[in-house]
């Protein structure tokens, strides 16, 4: 027996080297922030003096905005030519700023139409324009076609959806889950307003690897109710890259990467400032974004750089659902990030150093003291908390605070070599509503997470047809675990790895092949408590990943691929020494300590159609996972307290098979008609039945007209349908009954891009989820079995420039 | 510029060894009720009888032992009783009947009696509220002889509201146990 030793557990005894890292880290800060405060008003452009170019760019024949055209605008700078370059949305907008006041030439240009290049005077005020490509009626060789698409060498053979500035303006939600579950193949997680964690292609957690700026994301994301740690206003550009096989990021990602990419700091241009704004009227939320950027700073020994400094703030109140409030799903976030950059001729370098803290409340209901009460509080009528601000028990508050250090170096052969430094720590601490620790400020579950990462990575010029990265990664990870409860015991873990990623293309083919080898070591340290089974050990894996892909495009608008695939991860610390009641769901679970690693193979297709007014992608794929690591129920655990219903991890072999469909019609200059759909079947092969969590077949529909006008620039509404199958594919073993019917949403949206109030000139936003208020209850909810889903919700959007 | 940005090598280096092996020291104790006991004594006076359940590992794997002591209660005897919930995980151990105590606002405990029929068990204080608490008690066994068990539930109420006086659980169940009993002959008085 030990002395128990409250001073210990109030003030954690810090190690010397967290010592370190937490004084290196505002050593830094201080550092950063006294470094970019500007030296010299001289450098300090006046904002007035700047301008904007608006474009819009529509395919000259059908009146289609176009995307992916790149704007170049040039002008002389003393001897200096001055060259910025952008490319058009979705919506065919092009915004570029900090110009300066004089004329400038402006090119456009894309494959498969004739460049223009025009003369524009911005001496007088900033400019809106409209150009008009002409389709090239000469046929462009086959190979040019394909080198030029290589730049995102994935998207040929890959499933991959991606969403653009402007995409993410229209979509963002409270979360990042929240803002990508929309893209095909992907779906959420979700607890209650506050939590959503993506699901690609059935897979979530570990298998899903998220990017943030180029640093895997290490935020505890084994746990299905971790949410990603991220601030949704920060994201530029997010990826989502479903299927295994992607070796540039990671062997573990079975089911695929999101990749959440910013906006680079520029280091020239004069200081200005947006401010972002979304509300929602379901949790009556309001969140505020302020960003600041400026370039031209002269830092000592470095030269000319600039800065990008972001905070954002959020309250959400008492989520609703359409009878009820959902008592204690309020949630609160405080974010900010700086950036500094510079640009040579050498490359570019940034440093970012970014923080997300969240407080968030877990629905009382779904928090059950024993299988007792859990039952009642499914049987028992969802209660009606009343609106609150306030966050009760229980609840988690989360920090995550990333130093990234991203430098690209180019070089004279035109290729990059790119290195990516980050330093993590994830602090996770979880309050519980019961137990004799509701008496105390003291959390039940304390984790803090450490991790440094470094990836140095090789893309090669290209070189007769081939284009390709090398790349090796080390990261290292400490976790402690610090509550007065278990979950998982304290662990160290070390990660090599090396990849090589070629793409060739030969005529009408395009080949691609991957791979990679990661070695792990997991180290475990033991928690002293009585009956927690927690030794100390240290177990190794070593594996390869990789791809092997083709694609061949039949015509010039159709292209067919397939692509084998081969993804492997170790069992995660929380696989084999779990130990506790999850908080939630008043089930017990039980890790396993002798899992293995789980190995997936498969194969994948995929027919890609790009029209001039029809586009389409089609992808379907089979994968087989040996030792694939799952919750399978076993006996009740008595304690105390009752009985709790007992999971076990087990591993078996499982075989996924889906297909996601996406389209895009346009029907003329303005109407035009998109649709997702998903669906997924994961099997259990040895005990012959569906796996548990499982997306439910989904469809979305959406309808869009564009146009411009004269006053309130170019404006859209969109008006959409989702469509949930019911999820027939429960295993027996559940012991719940869960809600598995299908439900329709209707959602619309009207925004204005470009509406000029008080010489600003606003994107503005309006849209509406379950607009038909209907009652439903997502088979992936984790609050599923107490209460229905979110409620109609308003949400209101709006950017606006500042200075 | 680069080779400038070299010369900051160190400080990441530092950096990254910081956070290197950084983990958890010896594990910290749960925080949890580890025994419940009861504890009758005969309203005129006698020997106190104590039995209590244990439960080592905590929120663990592992189900309680059986019951320590035995409880017999003879017929035509009053008692009057407590309950206590201590964690015995830590040392010294700790009491935290003082804790539901304090709480009396949030909490009940629940009595339920299977078996020897007749007997019954009246709670005996209450709440600042004037709603039932259960910490002490008055056990009455009935004119039936033989086994009978006693379900403990300690209940925590919040945000549920408490009630003035129950016979379930309505809000979250922070104990379920259950204790035998027997009723037996009253001595005969010499």
């Amino acid at each position: 027996m030990r002395v128990p030793d409250w001073a210990r557990i109030n003030q954690p005894t810090v190690n010397l080297p967290l010592r370190w890292t937490a004084c290196a880290l505002l050593c830094l800060t201080v550092a950063i922030s006294a470094l970019v405060r500007p030296v010299g008003a001289q450098e300090n452009h006046r904002a007035d003096a700047e301008r904007h170019l608006h474009l819009v760019v529509e395919d000259g024949s059908s009146g289609q905005p176009m995307s992916g055209v790149e704007i170049t605008v040039e002008w002389a700078d003393g001897v200096a030519t001055v060259r910025r370059t952008a490319r058009s949305d979705r919506h065919g907008h092009v915004d570029i700023q900090r110009l300066p006041p004089r004329v400038v030439t402006m090119r456009a240009r894309v494959l498969g139409y004739v460049a223009i290049t025009r003369q524009v005077d911005l001496s007088g005020d900033d400019v809106v324009l409209k150009i008009r490509l002409e389709p090239v009626a000469v046929r462009l060789s086959q190979v040019d076609v394909i080198a030029d698409s290589l730049a995102d060498p994935l998207a040929q053979v890959a499933a991959v959806s991606s969403m653009d500035r402007s995409d993410l303006d229209s979509h963002r939600g409270q979360t990042l889950g929240e803002t990508i579950k929309h893209l095909p193949g992907v779906a959420v997680i979700q607890l209650g307003p506050s939590i959503a964690k993506p699901v690609v292609r059935g897979l979530n957690s570990q298998r899903v690897v998220v990017l943030s700026g180029g640093v895997r994301q290490e935020d505890q994301q084994w746990g299905t109710e971790h949410a990603p740690n991220m601030d949704s206003f920060e994201a530029d550009a997010v990826t989502v890259v479903r299927g295994a096989g992607t070796v540039l990021y990671g062997a573990d990602a079975l089911g695929g990467v999101v990749r959440v990419d910013y906006a680079p700091v520029a280091d020239t241009g004069a200081l200005r400032s947006e401010l972002t704004t979304n509300m929602f009227s379901n949790s009556r939320q309001g969140a505020l974004s302020f960003v600041a950027q400026q370039g031209g700073l002269p830092l000592p020994w470095i030269g000319r750089a600039g800065y990008r400094a972001r905070i954002t703030g959020r309250v959400a109140g008492t989520g609703a659902s359409p009878d009820y409030y959902l008592a204690n799903t309020g949630f609160r976030e405080l974010n900010g990030s700086l950036g500094v950059g510079v640009e040579r001729p050498w490359g570019r370098s940034e440093v970012t150093l970014s923080h997300f803290g969240t407080e968030l409340g877990v629905l009382s209901q779904a928090h059950a003291g024993n299988f007792d009460d859990l039952q009642r509080a499914m049987r028992e009528p969802p209660r009606d908390s009343g609106f609150t601000y306030g966050i009760g028990r229980p609840n988690q508050r989360v920090s995550h605070t990333t130093l990234r250090w991203r430098t690209v170096r180019r070089r004279a052969d035109s290729g990059e070599l790119e290195f990516v430094y980050g330093l993590q720590f994830n602090d996770r601490r979880e309050f519980d509503g019961h137990g004799p620790l509701r008496f105390q400020n003291i959390p039940a579950f304390h984790l803090r997470l450490f991790t440094n990462s470094a990836d140095l990575r090789y893309t090669h010029a290209p070189w007769r047809g081939l284009v390709g990265t090398v790349g090796t990664t080390v990261s290292v990870q400490g976790n402690q675990t610090l509550g007065k409860g278990f979950l998982i015991p304290g662990f160290d873990l070390l990660q090599l790895a090396a990849y090589a990623q070629e793409s060739y293309s030969l005529g009408r083919f395009t080949f691609s092949s991957g791979i990679r080898a990661d070695g792990i070591s997991q180290t475990t340290i033991p928690f002293d408590d009585a009956g927690i089974r927690s030794p100390a050990g240290t177990r190794r894996w070593a594996g390869f990943a990789g791809s092997l892909g083709s694609a061949y495009q039949i015509t010039d608008a159709l292209t067919v691929s397939l692509r084998l695939a081969r993804a492997w991860r170790p069992p995660t610390v929380n696989e084999r020494y779990a130990q506790g009641v999850h908080h939630g769901s008043a089930q017990y679970e039980l890790g396993d300590p002798t899992l293995d690693a789980e190995r997936s193979q498969g194969v994948e297709g995929s027919l890609q159609f790009t029209g001039r007014q029809v586009s389409w992608q089609a992808a379907a794929y089979d994968n087989r996972i040996a030792n694939f690591i799952f919750l399978e129920p076993r006996d009740p655990v008595f304690t105390l307290r009752g009985a709790f219903p007992a999971f076990r991890y087990a591993a078996t072999r499982a075989r996924m098979r889906g297909i996601e469909l996406s389209s895009n019609v346009a029907l003329n200059s303005w109407l035009s008609l998109e649709g997702t759909a998903s669906a997924v079947r994961g099997r259990d092969l040895l005990r012959n039945q569906p796996l548990y969590d499982m997306p439910a077949d989904r469809a979305l529909v959406t309808a869009k007209v564009e146009g411009a006008g004269r006053r309130v620039g170019p404006w859209d509404f969109a008006l959409g349908a989702m469509f949930v199958r019911r999820q027939d594919g429960v295993p027996s073993g559940t012991i719940y009954t869960l809600p598995t019917a299908g439900y329709e949403l209707v959602q619309a949206s009207v925004g204005l891009h470009a509406l000029e109030v008080a010489g600003r000139r606003l994107d503005v936003s309006l849209s509406v989820s379950n607009a038909l208020n209907a009652r439903y209850r997502d088979y992936l909810s984790r609050y599923r079995l107490f209460v229905d889903d979110a409620a109609r919700d308003f949400v209101l959007r709006v950017r606006m420039p500042l200075f | 510029m680069f080779k400038q940005l070299v010369r900051m090598l160190p400080v990441f280096a530092v950096l990254a060894l910081a956070a290197c092996g950084d983990s958890t020291g010896p594990g910290q104790e749960q925080e949890v009720i580890s025994r419940v006991s009861l504890t009758v004594t005969p309203v005129g006076g006698g020997t106190a009888q104590t039995i209590y359940i244990d439960d080592p590992d905590g929120l663990g794997p592992i189900a309680p032992s059986a019951q320590v002591g035995t409880l017999q209660l003879r017929r035509g005897t009053s008692y009057t009783g407590s309950v206590q919930f201590e964690n015995r995980l830590v040392n010294p151990p700790e009491d935290i009947t003082e804790e539901v105590a304090e709480e009396a606002d949030e909490h009940m405990v629940i009595y339920t009696i299977s078996g020897a029929t007749g007997t019954t068990l009246a709670t005996t204080d209450t709440d600042d509220r004037g709603r039932q608490l259960g910490l002490v008690y008055t056990v009455t066994p009935g004119a039936t002889l033989g086994a009978g068990t006693i379900r403990v539930v300690l209940c925590h109420y919040d945000p549920t509201p408490k009630p003035s006086t129950a016979s379930s659980c309505s809000g979250d169940t922070d104990i379920d146990v259950v204790f035998n009993f027997s009723v037996i002959t009253a001595p005969t008085l010499r």
